[in-house]
């Protein structure tokens, strides 16, 4: 008699191994770099600015918010948060930066990386490089770092108008003329910090090698959309970093996104789910996920909840770039499409035209904002509040409102935090997510009298 | 128009207690009058248009009981307190709102505001982190995007002529803004840290012009008082966010304290720096707003592009102010105090110790939720902190 082993409830895709490997070999490279004498920066996400800029110049790099990830997936960061606030830093601080803050901290004092560090530490850098995107902790954390850190910092600029403002007249192509006047400023300061000269070619085959591995896993994620779900968060989580963060390899990255294209095209062509249950529910999670528990979303796939879709860390979708020579000007249009293209991209001519009168009368629509739950058929949304990260907490309840108002779609909040595990009640949650079955299935019926399709 | 009795530090007290009554009179003489959030957006501009700003609060003492609908509870207790008296109707007698990107949570109520609370304009300014070159040109383009705004509000043009007018009026009341600091620089000042809140709160809900008489009323009442603050055994310097309210310094100055100086932004950091009056005024606006505006939303190098980095060397160029502010006001403590949630200053509060402790300056942290109740026990904290400074 032989006992039918149950498969695990998450199907996790064979090419997300590889992709998930390269985050140990960014440690890696950086230590190794490091004992070669060579420069190391510690970088923020950036949305993608920063990497040509350091890759043209041989700098390797690591990303403390992503080692606050580690921190808390391994169960390490608890030291370094007690470590920080014993620096004095209040506790109601980004995780990450609290994380990254005590290792820190310890490192200086220990004159090494701490013992037992994950992914044998990060390496005292030369350079800090932050970003403006996003929240104001992204440079304030590692202005904070001086305590610690003779290493300059330097803040990527990226403007983030209000909606209406967006589309007065010019002012994409004055934001467009700013990011790119702050990076040529950027690259004299890193020939001065290197005591080198970019290397203009190298930089501009490095923006195109990323922009065209960037597609294709914009490609891949558009086949998400698909029914069932075949591709997991988890694995799009396990699988982002050289796009969200960075890689000095973006033709093998691109290899490799083309693998899973082919690993997600042949689920969606024979219906495999990214689950190993039936698809019951299909979920977006907003916010960022609870990297130190990543375990609980394979008990919500136990329920059959297949998360098809998040709202953080994805690249921006292709645009036509032929006519831009200059590869500075090529990168920033890429990265920053603004938002009258973005309702362009979403919208037909006369759908866009309503929705761009409702920003400019009103100052907001909440049709630009929530389209990914209709796009991938969307019957409810995880939204994880946290204590440390107001820069994504602080929109939540406005996109709960939008896709109640827009497309019936129901959220459940969670409270938790990215780093600080003692913040995220797994058995609530599930016992939150149980309940929130019934409302699923109410606005399932609510959606189809409605006409919303699914 | 109305006829105002009462002068001075009566009347202050009178507008500090109902701030929406003036408002609302002016708006019955057919006035405009903007809410504005902040210190980056520009009231100059707003004046240049016959437009009256008016700087917008939260509230203490009111419960918050909408907000929590829109916003999480685990941001800043003021903006929370601000959403929520806007949709409760609290602020219905504005003609619209001008904000800009404070801090991240700052930048998060504009689209809150415009989605959930009914308002007849509003504009954004999405003020740069940095002060690099290309930064202030950002600033300004960013300007020049307000003042077609405001044009079109407001149907005037927005002249160079009446913008100077304006940026002079505004010098000119900053100027007045600093006299009154001056008169904190005696032992014992003569006018309380209370008291000056009062009227910084004041002149905040005021037109230009009426609020820089009110002050000249007071700087002239409070020379010739005789019955002023009570000698202390220490002089304190406050600073953090915004403090619009009396009960924290209150609190402290019913101790054994005089707060003589301030760096927070209903304080000296909207006052102590003129704007330079430039061929185009948007230059000189453009700079002020990025560069001299003292709060931590603003990344800042010690030196522009610097390759290397030594902290003091750092933590002096931004921070050496505060140590002019010291010697100058004769401070003895520095009271850190910043809201739950405040990440700008929450990032700030060790590297400013750091500083202080530097050039000799005791100082002490407290983090308060922005209700009453949070204070009582910092009173302990704030008895200990004096008891070692003296």
């Amino acid at each position: 008699m032989t006992t039918e082993v149950k498969k695990r409830a998450i199907n996790r895709l064979q090419t997300m191994y590889a992709l998930r490997a390269l985050v140990d070999e960014m440690y890696q490279s950086s230590l190794e770099a490091k004992k070669e004498g060579k420069p190391v920066a510690w970088c923020m996400l950036d949305g993608g600015y920063g990497g040509p800029f350091l890759n043209a110049m041989d700098v390797e790099s690591v990303y403390p918010e992503n080692y606050g990830t580690i921190c808390a997936a391994s169960g390490a960061a608890a030291p370094f948060l007690e470590r920080s606030a014993a620096e004095g830093f209040p506790d109601h601080l980004c995780g990450y930066a609290r994380n990254c803050l005590g290792y820190t901290a310890t490192m200086t004092e220990l004159g090494e990386i701490p013992p037992d560090a994950p992914t044998g530490g990060m390496p005292r850098p030369m350079l800090l490089l932050s970003s403006g995107m996003v929240c104001d902790a992204r440079f304030k954390w590692f202005q904070a770092l001086g305590r610690y850190l003779n290493a300059p910092v330097w803040t990527l600029e990226v403007p983030r108008p209000g909606m209406r403002e967006s589309l007065m007249e010019g002012a994409y192509e004055r934001n467009v003329d700013f990011i790119v006047k702050e990076l040529r400023v950027f690259v004299t300061f890193l020939e001065g910090l290197l005591g080198e000269k970019m290397d203009w070619d190298k930089f501009e085959q490095d923006v195109n090698t990323t922009i065209e591995m960037d597609r294709v896993w914009f490609e891949v994620n558009e086949l998400r959309k698909a029914r069932p779900g075949p591709m997991h968060s988890r694995d799009f989580w396990s699988s982002m970093s050289a796009s969200a963060l960075r890689t000095t390899n973006p033709k093998r990255v691109t290899d490799l996104y083309r693998k899973m294209y082919d690993e997600v095209k042949d689920r969606v062509d024979n219906k495999i789910a990214g689950i190993n249950r039936e698809e019951k529910y299909r979920l977006t999670f907003v916010g960022l996920p609870p990297w130190h528990s990543l375990g609980f979303f394979d008990q919500l796939a136990e329920r059959g909840w297949n998360f098809v879709i998040e709202q953080a860390y994805h690249p921006p979708g292709p645009i036509d770039l032929t006519w831009v020579k200059d590869p500075i000007e090529k990168l920033v249009r890429y990265r920053y499409q603004g938002l009258d293209h973005q309702i362009d991209d979403i919208f037909e001519p006369e759908e866009a035209a309503k929705v761009r009168e409702e920003i400019i009368e009103c100052g907001y629509s909440h049709q630009v904002a929530v389209r990914d739950a209709m796009d991938y058929q969307c019957d409810g949304a995880i939204l994880h509040t946290l204590l440390t990260c107001r820069g994504t907490t602080a929109p939540l309840l406005l996109a709960q409102n939008r896709l109640m108002e827009v497309w019936k779609v129901p959220s459940l909040v969670i409270e938790g935090d990215i780093v600080d595990q003692t913040l995220f009640d797994p058995v609530d949650a599930l016992r939150k997510a149980e309940a929130f079955e019934e409302t699923m299935d109410h606005y399932k019926k609510v959606r189809k009298e409605a006409g919303l399709g699914w | 128009m109305v006829e105002v009795t009462s002068k001075g530090l009566t009347r202050v007290r009178e507008i500090y207690q109902d701030r929406p009554h003036r408002a609302k009179e002016l708006r019955a003489e057919d006035k405009k009058v903007i809410g504005y959030l902040c210190l980056y957006p520009v009231v100059e501009m707003m004046t240049a248009v016959d437009l009256v700003p008016y700087r917008m609060f939260g509230d203490m003492r009111e419960p918050i009981t909408r907000a929590d609908t829109y916003m999480p509870t685990v941001v800043c207790p003021f903006l929370r307190s601000l959403l929520d008296l806007g949709l409760k109707g609290k602020y219905e007698f504005l003609d619209g709102v001008v904000m800009a990107h404070t801090c991240d949570v700052g930048a998060q109520v504009p689209g809150l505001w415009n989605t959930f609370v009914e308002t007849h304009y509003s504009h954004f300014i999405d003020t740069p982190h940095t002060i690099h070159e290309a930064a202030q040109k950002q600033e300004k383009g960013e300007l020049q995007d307000f003042q077609k705004s405001l044009e079109s509000l407001t149907g005037k043009e927005l002249t160079r002529e009446r913008l100077r007018e304006a940026i002079e009026a505004h010098n000119q009341q900053r100027a007045l803004v600093r006299e009154l600091y001056d008169l904190r620089k005696p032992d014992p000042p003569l006018i309380s840290g209370t008291e000056t809140l009062q009227v910084v709160v004041a002149v905040m809900s005021l037109p230009v012009e009426e609020g820089s008489k009110l002050l000249k009323e007071v700087i002239d009442e409070v020379k010739e008082r005789r019955n002023g603050p009570p000698k202390k055994s220490a002089r304190l310097l406050v600073w953090g966010p915004v403090i619009h309210e009396t009960p924290l310094i209150e609190m402290i100055e019913s101790l054994d304290a005089n707060m003589v100086m301030d760096d927070t932004c209903v304080g000296s950091r909207a006052y102590f720096a003129d704007i330079k009056l430039t061929d185009d005024p948007l230059d000189g606006l453009a700079y002020h707003y990025l560069v001299e505006l003292k709060c931590p939303r603003t990344f800042r190098e010690g030196v522009y592009g610097e390759t290397s980095k030594e902290h003091m060397t750092d933590l002096k160029s931004r921070f050496n102010y505060l140590g002019d502010y010291a010697k100058e006001w004769r401070v003895n403590g520095v009271i850190l105090q910043a809201l739950r949630y405040c990440d700008s200053h929450g990032y700030e509060v060790p590297v400013v110790k750091d500083y202080l402790a530097n050039i000799g300056l005791p100082s002490i942290y407290l983090e308060h939720d922005y209700t009453e109740g949070a204070l009582a026990p910092l009173r302990t904290r704030v008895q200990g902190f004096l008891e070692v400074i003296s």
